[in-house]
């Protein structure tokens, strides 16, 4: 393997990596934007997508499906997967965090946690404490650049990943809904003053956050081939530190994070001794909060303004 | 009537207590993780004692003992966690434990329950410091790990016939000391040639970096000293990837679960694992009572299990034959067949028993090569 070969196949493992960071960096972001809320039940959003997908793409394969009609199935897959997790993200957010919406933040972030753990021993108590081995819908196969590999399984994700992403980008900028979460986030009261469903806005908000959550868990599970109840925690650190570099509330900061923290990892294994990478990646992000504290493209201002 | 129903439950409750103090009974801990990444190891010696339990009670049971009583702890394969369990188990005045999985959690957990005289097997945990601590009643059923970095070695060397090797670690007791056994027997005869040694994160996915690193290098070997879940994870990316290094791997990733998780990316990976046992009746009956026990298929028996079966059976038949105080000497001298094949223990606590080299065929485990004797099976 030569040296630019070399390179494109870390470049490759690296927008991969850093596209499903991203996708979970987002939910964090949007969650904390809308009502400044560590949403740490987010990881288990992930993991839940995860097995739901893993549920609805084992049934499909079962029925010999997959094979038949791919585009569909992946459709019924990450369709069914996210509706789910956008139901759970309501409801937890009905049950969790509505009630403690006027209550201290830290009575918020403690509830956050309660249902981080309620979630996680939940998944343990429903789907077993082992790995669960996803069916392998994606294949083997793959496109060569020089000597680097990239598989179709790797395209899928990533260009699913990078759709939504955009898909979010349109929906945030250029719609009424959007228009409206933007204005909730900047001010509630202002917002309501002018006519905003605030309740209605933060609840599309939870639908939304954890929805992309879910599609990253999926394609982690299809992926890399198993879910298991606790996967979520790893990805939920990451994508978290990914979320405050970019600067936490922020939509592309969350998306350019998520690709940051993707390319430090694998940068960093590819030239640098391994056992460092973790250290790094967290090193990185407090540097950048040291020299930048509200996040590369986050405003230092996001407290409620009135 | 208030009071009389208070006079009423306090009798009750007096009477359970003496209920409990009358019947005697024998208390086997267990310490194994049921929690975490490797709660599918833990589960399977959980179960390996339990059947055990239930075998030996239905063929008469203990003498003088009303019930056997399994107290299941959760070592979660951390060695706070694990120390914590051993305590509780201690307090509740368990007659023996059987624990723990993972060798980090096994090196400190034991030292409690030493230094309370109660007997420990451990069922798994292979790290070779374990059993040279000088414990007098502290037993281990696997083969340690010197034999099985040896193995590897002899296996790479003169089967493999292999020059460069890369190693991968994920830095913890069992998988780090393991590599050590490597590089050290490795060094007695210069053969081997060691390009990279690359390290992970128990619990991280993606291992595609470094494996593009490795990809780079080239190594005849990929050595891979990591616990089943990262091992079905990076079977797979290796083959994604297409490496064409061979895969060497150890006992941890010897389970049904490697090759359930990893499917095809699996096929004809090498592990290291204590050599095959001939037939015997013990094992013929534990796989059948295991198998019914807990609704798998014969093949789907994790390979802890078995040792878990032969850790009870020798407390439980120590226990019929000389009493609880004098268990250690009676495990100690005692000479049986188990469901692992002739057990017998040296002064450390370690029995005799030699590795082989396995192969995935067919996403089953089949004897490979016998390093001891430098053939093929």
């Amino acid at each position: 393997m030569d040296t630019s070969s070399f390179l494109i196949q870390q470049l490759i493992n690296a927008i991969f990596l850093g596209s499903i960071f991203s996708l979970i960096a987002l939910g964090y972001t949007m969650v904390y934007g809308i009502i400044q809320l560590i949403n740490f039940a987010h990881g288990e959003m992930f993991t839940a997508g995860a097995f739901a997908g893993l549920i609805v793409l084992a049934g499909l394969q079962k029925v010999g499906f997959v094979d038949s009609h791919f585009i569909i199935s992946m459709v019924l897959v990450f369709g069914l997967g996210m509706a789910y997790v956008a139901v759970l993200g309501v409801s937890i957010e009905q049950v969790a965090y509505k009630p403690l919406r006027n209550a201290s933040r830290l009575a918020a972030i403690l509830s956050a946690l309660g249902m981080s753990i309620f979630l996680s021993n939940g998944m343990m108590l429903s789907q077993g404490v082992s790995d669960r081995g996803f069916p392998n819908a994606l294949g083997w196969e793959g496109l060569k650049i020089m000597d680097a590999k990239i598989s179709y399984g790797q395209v899928f994700i990533i260009i699913l990943a990078f759709a939504l992403m955009y898909g979010l980008w349109i929906f945030v900028t250029s719609t009424k809904l959007g228009k409206a979460m933007r204005a909730t986030a900047q001010n509630k009261p202002m917002a309501r003053m002018l006519g905003i469903n605030v309740d209605k806005t933060i609840r599309v908000t939870f639908m939304i956050g954890p929805g992309l959550g879910a599609a990253a868990g999926i394609m982690v599970g299809m992926y890399y081939g198993s879910v298991r109840f606790d996967m979520g925690f790893i990805y939920m650190i990451k994508a978290f530190a990914a979320a405050i570099l970019g600067g936490i509330g922020s939509i592309p900061g969350a998306m350019l994070g998520g690709m940051i923290i993707g390319f430090v990892e694998v940068g960093w294994s590819a030239f640098l001794p391994s056992e460092w990478k973790d250290v790094t990646t967290f090193v990185v992000m407090i540097l950048v909060l040291y020299l930048k504290p509200s996040g590369l493209l986050g405003q230092s201002a996001t407290e409620e303004k009135v | 009537m208030k009071k009389i129903g208070i006079f009423v439950l306090c009798i009750a409750v007096i009477a359970c207590f003496s209920g409990i103090a009358t019947a005697k009974t024998l208390k086997i801990g267990t310490m194994s993780p049921l929690t975490g990444p490797y709660a599918q190891d833990g589960t399977y010696i959980l179960q390996g004692v339990k059947t055990a339990v239930k075998a030996f009670e239905a063929s008469g049971g203990l003498p003088g003992y009303d019930k056997i009583e399994i107290l299941a702890e959760d070592s979660a394969c951390d060695g706070g966690k694990a120390t914590m369990a051993a305590n509780k188990l201690i307090n509740s005045d368990v007659s023996a434990i059987i624990g723990c999985y993972c060798s980090s959690a096994t090196l400190p957990s034991s030292i409690p329950v030493d230094e309370a005289g109660i007997v420990m097997l451990t069922p798994a945990s292979t790290n070779e410091k374990i059993t040279e601590r000088g414990f007098k009643k502290f037993f281990r059923l696997p083969p340690r790990d010197d034999v099985q970095g040896w193995s590897a070695v002899k296996f790479m060397e003169n089967s493999l016939k292999a020059k460069t090797v890369a190693l991968i670690d994920d830095r913890q007791t069992y998988t780090v000391g393991l590599v050590d056994n490597i590089k050290r027997f490795a060094k007695e005869t210069g053969k081997l040639e060691f390009v990279a040694h690359e390290h992970i994160t128990p619990g991280d996915k993606d291992f595609t970096a470094i494996l593009t690193s490795l990809k780079r290098l080239n190594p005849d070997v990929i050595y891979m000293s990591i616990y089943q879940p990262e091992g079905s994870l990076m079977a797979r990316q290796v083959k994604q990837l297409e490496i064409t290094s061979t895969l060497v791997t150890e006992d941890a990733c010897f389970q049904p679960k490697f090759t359930e998780v990893g499917g095809a990316a699996t096929e004809g990976i090498y592990l290291t694992f204590a050599a095959p046992v001939a037939d015997n009746p013990v094992r013929s009956d534990f796989v059948k009572a295991y198998s019914k026990d807990w609704g798998v298929g014969e093949n789907e028996i994790g390979s802890f299990s078995f040792f878990a079966y032969d850790a009870a059976m020798l407390v439980l038949e120590g226990v019929k034959k000389a009493g609880v105080e004098k268990l250690a000497e009676t495990i100690r001298a005692s000479k049986s067949l188990g469901a692992t094949g002739e057990i017998t223990f040296d002064e450390k606590g370690d029995r005799a028993l030699a590795h082989a080299v396995w192969i995935v065929k067919d996403g089953a485990f089949v004897p490979y090569y016998n390093p001891l004797t430098d053939t093929m099976y």
